[in-house]
């Protein structure tokens, strides 16, 4: 199990531009990822699930992957979401 | 002798216009179907009705886009005109609230058209079916359709 945080910095946060992306790159990788944020949590290969958490510039995500190959998924995600969100 | 009775969910046109290609919207994140697969529309009237008996999924507090979940389990995402998040909700007036049930053309939002195209921003409307695992085909009626005329015939799995 793999876990990090990530404060977002887009000035929109994640509206479904962003999600749509996140899930393409979430559904490269066979763990499973939830992201929790504000007492919510979801399925980062759910688009519904992942718009549903309405994080915001400044909200902090926390990503917990859990599977095969959550070493090259953690690096996947981080790296998403450092150069998009 | 029994045969499976294939279930059929309609989606209904939100507004009048022209329905196109969702590989004819000049996005590439809807062109290239990220979100989903279906139908865009080019919105001639401002009022826009839920194309679904369903449920208000989420509601972004821009009013650009609305995350609708039918009956049937089909999640459906209206997103009207490109880029408008950058708009923060001018431009938009919503009529629903995250949880309300909703009936096909019940009135969800009205869209200042004019207002939109004037501030630069393309008023291509994706409607995407984001969970297509949940149907095995679907049809879509292209060319100019009034509200409430059926564009998207989806055959749930």
């Amino acid at each position: 199990m793999k876990e990090f945080s990530y404060v977002i910095k887009d000035n929109v946060g994640i509206h479904a531009r962003p999600a749509g992306l996140l899930v393409k790159e979430a559904e490269k990788y066979k763990s499973n990822i939830t992201l929790f944020t504000k007492g919510k949590n979801a399925d980062a290969k759910k688009l519904f699930s992942v718009m549903s958490l309405s994080a915001k510039n400044g909200d902090e995500i926390k990503v917990s992957i859990f599977g095969a190959d959550e070493d090259v998924a953690e690096l996947g995600i981080r790296r998403f979401l450092e150069k998009n969100l | 002798m029994f045969f499976k009775k294939q279930k059929k969910e309609i989606i209904y046109s939100p507004c009048d216009g022209k329905i196109i290609p969702l590989n004819e919207v000049p996005d590439q994140v809807f062109a290239d179907k990220i979100l989903g697969d279906g139908a865009a529309i080019l919105p001639e009237s401002g009022t826009i009705v839920s194309p679904v008996n369903g449920k208000v999924t989420q509601l972004f507090d821009t009013l650009h886009a609305y995350a609708l979940t039918s009956d049937s389990g089909i999640e459906l995402l209206i997103h009207i005109g490109l880029n408008t998040v950058e708009l923060k909700g001018e431009g938009f007036k919503s009529f629903v609230k995250e949880g309300d049930t909703i009936k096909a053309g019940d009135k969800i939002a009205d869209v200042n058209l004019e207002y939109i195209a004037d501030r630069g921003y393309n008023l291509h409307t994706p409607i995407i079916i984001t969970n297509l695992s949940m149907i095995s085909s679907f049809d879509v009626m292209f060319g100019q359709k009034k509200q409430g005329d059926e564009i998207i015939i989806c055959t749930i799995k």
